[in-house]
């Protein structure tokens, strides 16, 4: 679920001497050479191996050859319903999970950034610690809270006859959202918060002569100011939804079934991985990157269209 | 802003370490050395030298003891995560690399998905020699048609293990049979609502159910390949534990789970039907049981023709690649049958012997305190040589498996049938070797 990566080059002492462009090269070397070798490479090499199949023969009991059959494996992953399933339970996912998550971060932002906040510091970082939670340490967690014969959570609601079936089919996939949620808010919170704090004291104070409330500055001033930052987020949010696993993983063990191997397509293709499938892994990875990208831009595009007119 | 700033910067230092921490636990270890060949006497032929990959308690042991006990092989062994915790994808991409070691601890369920990889070598012409010192089963899963790829160590027959205080207190039979054992559940069910006979099973601890039952998963005929996942024989133990489903006789929480753990201490749970190294798994986490359990001979289908199940037990397997093999034949038999040797394998990782000598141990006549002084290895010899030795691996577990699972897992939980997750296994299962051209017959 990581979406930024924590990798800084090196930091190295600016040299006054040689060439500009050679000092340039240098500087961009190290992240080149992570580039190529970290995400071009692995990234072309799943492409590749997507284009071939798996033959064997007889009683299949020595190392199988692999044939080039360009189509075979996407054309499976397209009438594949577990995949297809996973699809569409990630898009459900992400439709209700992001807005309700980017309105929670927004809501804080604003909060924390509003003249009246006390303690902001503290609400600050009590507000980003979950994300501090390593994502497996947090589901282990959520999970010893829903699971059936340990949850408080139930054991609490018991004597008054309420019994939330958390890990249910039903309700399964939006107590992945809970705990993503509880993770993230935070997160997008402290990017929209930093956007909050670029916008020109001036504006605000001008709105505030003119006589708007504080509810108007934040709608029609602040949030307007900070779209960059909630596509960013958006972004980021569309990108790690696709890609859900840490969470429904770690609940699979005490999810009763409801969350089978194939929940969400990052699952799927561990499990063909597992099953010794690489090339079937690989074409539904690349699959869903695409179908990732296209989102992602589509987004864009479409933001960027509202603020052209 | 400067507080900000200062606080962003050690946040992000805590994350990047936090990141670190988790990338690190999930990776593959490197492998540690532990032990370091022992001086080669000074014989005239230079001593034929191999790697050993194996993640055993006491595997080091039996390598330095192996090595001080002969000059013409040095065995050197390298300690590796154990097999699905990377051990094997360690193994299968070094055999890919050409970097293999000659032999690895390579489990029997796995064994024939290895040969379905061509990761192994064929060590029959020097193997064949020593079969008769083997259990038969073991044997069997050490083979895949006339090919032998290695030594089995240790089995995992299975046995009874059950609460004897709770069935004391209630006056419960300890059961013989499944229809006792159905009766046994109903009559602690009914005694105290919360007692559930048992937990799901799933993968390899179900399959040692069908094991016991005479109902294979695969078999071999000739050219191809036979699945029988969803056998009728298989849909009668399918049906069996569906019934104490339906009874609601069966607890929720998943085996290995914490709250099996704490089902087992605190006699919610009253039954175990698992392998002889379970002894060392509910030791270890259901402390609280200590004095309260027993072990009886595994539940039967016929009381007349009594068969048992196995769950797991590893062999020492060939790699492909390995340029001594005869000499890796040597020393996988040696670690498979020295008494010695063995004895320390037992206290030290609680390994049952797949050498017919070695079921006379001394090791294995201890009591335990744990099981309120019962010698409970008595009952696992008995086991262990009524273990059906009719069953053949797939080759492709993981698959199989995993979506027996995604069934069982549901059907365990109540929602859909057992015998309807046997189908849908079957049918991948198929469907997979098919499309890979692998011959299936119906």
């Amino acid at each position: 679920m990581s979406v930024v990566s924590q990798i800084r080059p090196p930091l190295r002492k600016p040299r006054t001497k040689g060439r500009p462009a050679h000092t340039a090269a240098m500087l961009v070397a190290p992240f080149a050479v992570f580039f190529v070798a970290m995400y071009l490479a692995p990234l072309g090499f799943a492409i590749y191996r997507s284009l071939f199949v798996l033959k064997r023969d007889g009683l299949g009991l020595s190392a199988p050859t692999m044939v080039f059959d360009p189509f075979t494996n996407y054309l499976k992953a397209f009438s594949d319903p577990v995949f297809i399933e996973s699809l569409g339970r990630v898009l459900l996912f992400g439709v209700v999970q992001v807005p309700v998550m980017l309105g929670l971060a927004t809501a804080l932002a604003l909060l924390i950034d509003s003249r009246s906040a006390r303690a902001k510091g503290f609400f600050r970082l009590t507000s980003f610690l979950p994300y501090a939670v390593p994502g497996v340490i947090a589901a282990l967690m959520w999970s010893f809270l829903y699971s059936g014969s340990s949850s408080p959570i139930n054991a609490l609601l018991e004597p008054l006859g309420v019994v939330i079936p958390f890990l249910s089919e039903d309700m399964v996939l939006w107590s992945v959202a809970n705990i993503v949620t509880w993770g993230w808010t935070g997160y997008n919170m402290i990017i929209i918060y930093s956007a909050l704090q670029s916008i020109p004291g001036e504006i605000l104070e001008a709105a505030k002569i003119d006589g708007a409330s504080a509810w108007k500055i934040a709608w029609n001033i602040k949030i307007p100011m900070v779209r960059p930052a909630l596509i960013l987020t958006t972004v980021f949010s569309i990108i790690g939804t696709a890609q859900l696993y840490n969470e429904p993983k770690v609940l699979q063990s005490v999810s009763g079934g409801s969350i089978d191997s194939a929940f969400t397509p990052i699952m799927a293709a561990q499990a063909a991985t597992a099953a010794q499938n690489y090339p079937y892994a690989a074409a539904t990875s690349v699959i869903l990157a695409v179908l990732v990208g296209i989102l992602s831009i589509t987004f864009f595009k479409i933001t960027n269209r509202g603020s052209d007119s | 802003m400067n507080s900000f700033k200062r606080w962003g910067i050690a946040t992000a230092g805590t994350l990047a370490a936090a990141l670190a921490l988790t990338a690190c636990g999930g990776g593959s270890g490197t492998p540690t050395q532990s032990s370091s060949p022992a001086a080669a006497s000074s014989s005239a032929a230079s001593p034929a030298e191999l790697t050993f990959w194996g993640w055993a308690p006491g595997y080091s042991d039996s390598v330095k003891a192996f090595n001080a006990s002969q000059s013409d092989i040095v065995v050197k062994f390298e300690e590796i995560q154990p097999g699905s915790r990377g051990g094997y994808e360690k193994m299968l991409n070094a055999v890919q690399a050409g970097n293999a070691a000659c032999l690895g601890q390579v489990g029997y369920e796995t064994l024939t998905s290895f040969a379905a990889q061509g990761a192994l070598e064929d060590v029959s012409q020097f193997a064949n020699a020593n079969q008769s010192e083997y259990v038969d089963f073991a044997w069997n899963s050490v083979k895949v048609g006339d090919a032998v790829y290695g030594a089995p160590v240790d089995t995992g027959p299975m046995a009874l293990f059950y609460n004897k205080e709770l069935f004391e207190k209630y006056d419960v039979e300890v059961p013989t049979t499944w229809v006792e054992y159905k009766a046994a559940a109903e009559k602690l069910q009914a005694a105290d609502a919360k007692i559930k006979i048992s937990s799901p099973y799933a993968n390899y601890d179900y399959a040692g159910l069908s094991w016991q039952a005479g109902a294979p998963w695969f078999n071999i005929e000739g050219d191809s390949w036979k699945v029988s996942v969803d056998s009728d024989e298989n849909k009668k133990v399918a049906d069996y534990w569906q019934s104490l489903v339906d009874a609601d006789t069966i607890a929720s929480a998943p085996m290995y789970d914490p709250a099996w753990f704490k089902g087992l201490g605190d006699g919610s749970i009253a039954t175990l039907v698992g392998a002889v190294w379970q002894a060392g798994v509910i030791k270890g986490d259901a402390a609280d049981g200590k004095g309260k359990w027993a072990v009886a001979p595994m539940p039967q289908w016929d009381a007349a023709n009594p068969s048992v199940g196995n769950v797991g037990g590893s062999a020492t397997a060939v790699l492909k690649g390995c340029e001594t093999p005869e000499a890796a034949w040597k020393f996988a038999n040696y670690l498979s049958t020295d008494a010695d040797s063995y004895g320390n394998l037992i206290e030290k990782g609680a390994l049952y012997p797949a050498a017919k000598a070695l079921l006379e141990l001394p090791q294995l006549t201890n009591e335990d305190a744990y099981f309120s002084n019962q010698k409970i290895f008595d009952v696992f010899k008995e086991e262990a040589l009524r273990v059906n030795p009719e069953w053949t691996w797939g080759p492709n577990m993981p698959l199989t498996t995993t979506k027996l699972d995604d069934g069982l897992n549901k059907s365990w939980a109540g929602n859909g049938k057992m015998a309807d997750a046997l189908t849908e296994a079957n049918t991948a299962t198929v469907e997979n070797m098919t499309s890979q051209g692998i011959n299936v017959t119906d």
